[in-house]
C-alpha cells in the first residue's frame, strides 16, 4: 500500500521590491563569511595587534583631547594596519565571484528578477561590512574611549577627529575590496584569486620600492602608501614633500573604479555568455 | 515593501492561448548560428521542446529568459519583451538549467530558500516554501546535507525545486532526466507531470523522444535553430487519414493467401512479417473492417489488432530530419 505523494501547493504571499533583493545576497554572504575560520583569525589576530593594545592605551594615558597626529600614528604610518586590511580583503573577497564562477551558478541568480549591479553590490556590501570590523570599528571605538576619558573640555575639536577617523577607516574598508573582486572573477579557484590579490599587492610595493631608491615619488604606486598618504590627507598631517597629494587622490580613485568596472563588465559577460 | 504579483496568468484558460512567441529569432555566438529565423507560436500546457544536441533548445530557452541577446526576431513572454523587460518576468518565470549549476557548500534546504528570498520571498516564508518543494519533489532528511555530498538524481530535484520554489507560472525544463538512472527518470517525469496538472505551462527541453512522448501535450521540435515541425501531440503522431495497421495471426501459407486477397480487396500500403507466423499490413480504403474480418475468417487467420495508422514521436522526429517538415507550422 503506497502513501499518496505530496502534491505541489500554489503560494500565495507578497512578494519583495526587486530592488531590496540585494540584501538577501548580502546577508547571506556576510552571515557564511563571519562563520569562516580565515575571517575569525584575521579578525581576531588584526584587533589585537592593531587595535587592542592603542584602546587600552588610549583609557591608561592621560590625554587632553584626541588628536589627529595619535590617530595617524596608530592608523597609518607603520604599514600593519594596510597589511592587515590587504590580507583580510584577499580572504573576504577571494571567493564571491570565483565559486559562483566554478559552480556556473550565475544562471541560479540571473534567471530571477536580479541585476547584474544589485549582485555585485550585495557581495560587494557583504565583504565591506567585514572589512569594516577591522577598518573602521575598532579605530571609531579607539577615537570614542579616548574622548570618553580625556582629560580636556575641547570636545567639538575631538569630534572633528572622530570624523576624521570614520573617513579614514571607510578608506581603508573600501579600498582594497574592488581589486580583490576583480581578481575573484579572473579565476574559478578562490585560492588564486586570495593569492593573486595580495601578491600583486606585494609586487606593487616591491616595484614602488625600486623605483623609489631614484625617485622617492614612486612609493604613490605601493598600496601601503598609498593609505598612509591618503590618512595623511585625512587627518591634515604634513604628507612628504615628494607626494602629490592630486596624485595620490587620482590614483586611489582608479585604484577603486577600474577594477570596480572590470568585475561588472566581466560578471555582465559570464551572465550573457559571452 | 513593495508587492510584485504574478504578471503571467497562473491559471490558464482552456484554449490554446499562447504564453510565449518567437518571430524570427536570430542569435549568434560569433561564427555559429545557434538560433536561426526560429518562429514559434508556444500554447499553454506541457510543452515538448525537441532536436538533436546543439539544436538550438537551450539557446531558445536562455533567450526566452532575457539571458542572452538577440541578434534578430522577437520573443513575447504573456506579452512582454524578455531582454528589455526581463525583471518584469522573472518573478513569474521558473528556470531548470541542464548542467550542474547548484552550490555544493551548503544544504539544499539553505539553498533553495536563499533562492527563494532572491525571488522575493520573505525569510520565514521562503523556509516554510523551500521544505514544502523539497517534501514535493521527494528530498527527505537529506535536505540538511551539503549538496556536494547529493548523486546525481538528488541535484536534479534540487533544482527543480530551486526552480518552483517562488511559484512561477511558467517552467523552463532543460534535461530534466539529464544524468538519471531509469528510476530516477520515472520520478522525474512524473513530477513535470503533477506539475502540470496545476495548471502551469512547463516548456521541457529534451532530446529524448519517449520522455516527451509520456508527458507533454504539445511538442515542438527545432534542428539546426529553425523551427522543423510543432503541433498537438496527438495530431503529429497521427498517421495518414485513412491509413490502417492490421496485425493478423496465423500460418505462413494462410497469412500468404490472406495478404494476396487482402492487397486486392484494399489498398495495401505496406507489409512487414513477424515472425513467420505474424504480418502486419498497412493498408488504405478497408471501410469499417467487415471486409477485413470476412476475409480473415474466409483464409483461417486471426486479426489481432485493427487500428489506425499512428506514428511514435520518434516517427514524427525521423520524418521531420528526412525532409518531411514542413518548415513551420
Amino acid at each position: 500500500m503506497g502513501i499518496n505523494p505530496i502534491e505541489y501547493r500554489a503560494w500565495k504571499g507578497v512578494r519583495s521590491a526587486q530592488k531590496s533583493r540585494l540584501y538577501v545576497i548580502a546577508n547571506s554572504v556576510f552571515r557564511h563569511k563571519i562563520r569562516s575560520f580565515g575571517v575569525i583569525a584575521l579578525l581576531g589576530l588584526g584587533f589585537l595587534l592593531l587595535h587592542a593594545f592603542q584602546i587600552i592605551f588610549s583609557v591608561i594615558a592621560p590625554h587632553e583631547s584626541l588628536d589627529a597626529q595619535t590617530m595617524y600614528d596608530y592608523m597609518g604610518s607603520g604599514g600593519t594596519f594596510a597589511i592587515f586590511a590587504i590580507l583580510l580583503a584577499a580572504v573576504v573577497t577571494s571567493d564571491l565571484i570565483s565559486d559562483d564562477r566554478a559552480n556556473s551558478s550565475f544562471v541560479l541568480y540571473f534567471s530571477r528578477a536580479i541585476k547584474v549591479r544589485d549582485y555585485l553590490a550585495g557581495k560587494t556590501s557583504a565583504a565591506l561590512l567585514i572589512m569594516s570590523l577591522l577598518c573602521a570599528i575598532p579605530p571609531v571605538m579607539v577615537a570614542i574611549a579616548s574622548i570618553a576619558t580625556q582629560t580636556g573640555d575641547d570636545y567639538s575639536g575631538s569630534a572633528e577627529i572622530l570624523g576624521r577617523t570614520l573617513a579614514a577607516g571607510a578608506v581603508g574598508t573600501v579600498f582594497f575590496v574592488p581589486y580583490g573582486l576583480m581578481m575573484s572573477s579572473f579565476t574559478k579557484r578562490k585560492s588564486y584569486a586570495a593569492i593573486g590579490t595580495f601578491m600583486s599587492f606585494f609586487v606593487m610595493t616591491i616595484v614602488a620600492e625600486i623605483f623609489a631608491g631614484f625617485d622617492p615619488a614612486w612609493r604613490v604606486i605601493s598600496p601601503a602608501d598609498m593609505i598612509s598618504f591618503s590618512f595623511s590627507w585625512i587627518f591634515g598631517v604634513e604628507m612628504p614633500s615628494y607626494v602629490d597629494g592630486w596624485a595620490v587622490a587620482c590614483l586611489m580613485t582608479l585604484f577603486v573604479t577600474v577594477p570596480a568596472i572590470v568585475v561588472y563588465v566581466r560578471v555582465k559577460r559570464q551572465v550573457v555568455g559571452g | 515593501m513593495q508587492g510584485v504579483g504574478p504578471r503571467i496568468a497562473p491559471d490558464p484558460p482552456k484554449d490554446d492561448s499562447i504564453i510565449l512567441t518567437a518571430r524570427d529569432v536570430t542569435v549568434r555566438f560569433g561564427p555559429v548560428i545557434a538560433l536561426n529565423g526560429f518562429t514559434a507560436d508556444i500554447p499553454r500546457g506541457v510543452i515538448g521542446l525537441l532536436g538533436p544536441n546543439g539544436a538550438g533548445k537551450s539557446t531558445f530557452i536562455k533567450a526566452s529568459l532575457g539571458l542572452i541577446p538577440r541578434d534578430g526576431g522577437a520573443i513575447s513572454v504573456g506579452g512582454l519583451d524578455p531582454q528589455t523587460q526581463s525583471l518584469r518576468i522573472r518573478d513569474d518565470i521558473g528556470y531548470m538549467p541542464e548542467h550542474d549549476c547548484l552550490i555544493p557548500t551548503v544544504s539544499a534546504v539553505e539553498l533553495v530558500s536563499y533562492l527563494a528570498q532572491i525571488s522575493g520571498m520573505g525569510r520565514r516564508d521562503a523556509m516554510q516554501r523551500s521544505h514544502e518543494v523539497l517534501d514535493f519533489v521527494g528530498i527527505g532528511e537529506e535536505r540538511y546535507r551539503l549538496v556536494k555530498s547529493y548523486s546525481t538524481g538528488m541535484k536534479q530535484k534540487v533544482k527543480i525545486a530551486q526552480a518552483i520554489v517562488h511559484d512561477p507560472a511558467l517552467l523552463f525544463l532543460d534535461e530534466p532526466t539529464s544524468g538519471m538512472d531509469p528510476n530516477g527518470r520515472e520520478e522525474m517525469l512524473d513530477l513535470v507531470r503533477r506539475i502540470g496538472a496545476t495548471g502551469k505551462t512547463i516548456i521541457v527541453s529534451s532530446h529524448i523522444l519517449q520522455e516527451v512522448e509520456r508527458v507533454c501535450e504539445h511538442a515542438i521540435i527545432i534542428s539546426d535553430g529553425r523551427l522543423v515541425r510543432d503541433g498537438k501531440m496527438g495530431a503529429l503522431m497521427a498517421g495518414e487519414e485513412g491509413l490502417f495497421s492490421i496485425t493478423v495471426r496465423g500460418d505462413a501459407k494462410d497469412l500468404e493467401r490472406f495478404a494476396r486477397a487482402f492487397g486486392e480487396a484494399c489498398g495495401l500500403v505496406s507489409k512487414t512479417d513477424e515472425g513467420s507466423r505474424q504480418i502486419v499490413l498497412s493498408a488504405r480504403g478497408c471501410g469499417d473492417g467487415k471486409r477485413v474480418f470476412a476475409l480473415a475468417k474466409e483464409h483461417g487467420v486471426q486479426v489481432r489488432s485493427y487500428i489506425p495508422d499512428k506514428m511514435s514521436l520518434e516517427d514524427v522526429f525521423l520524418q521531420a530530419f528526412q525532409g518531411g517538415g514542413s518548415g513551420g507550422h
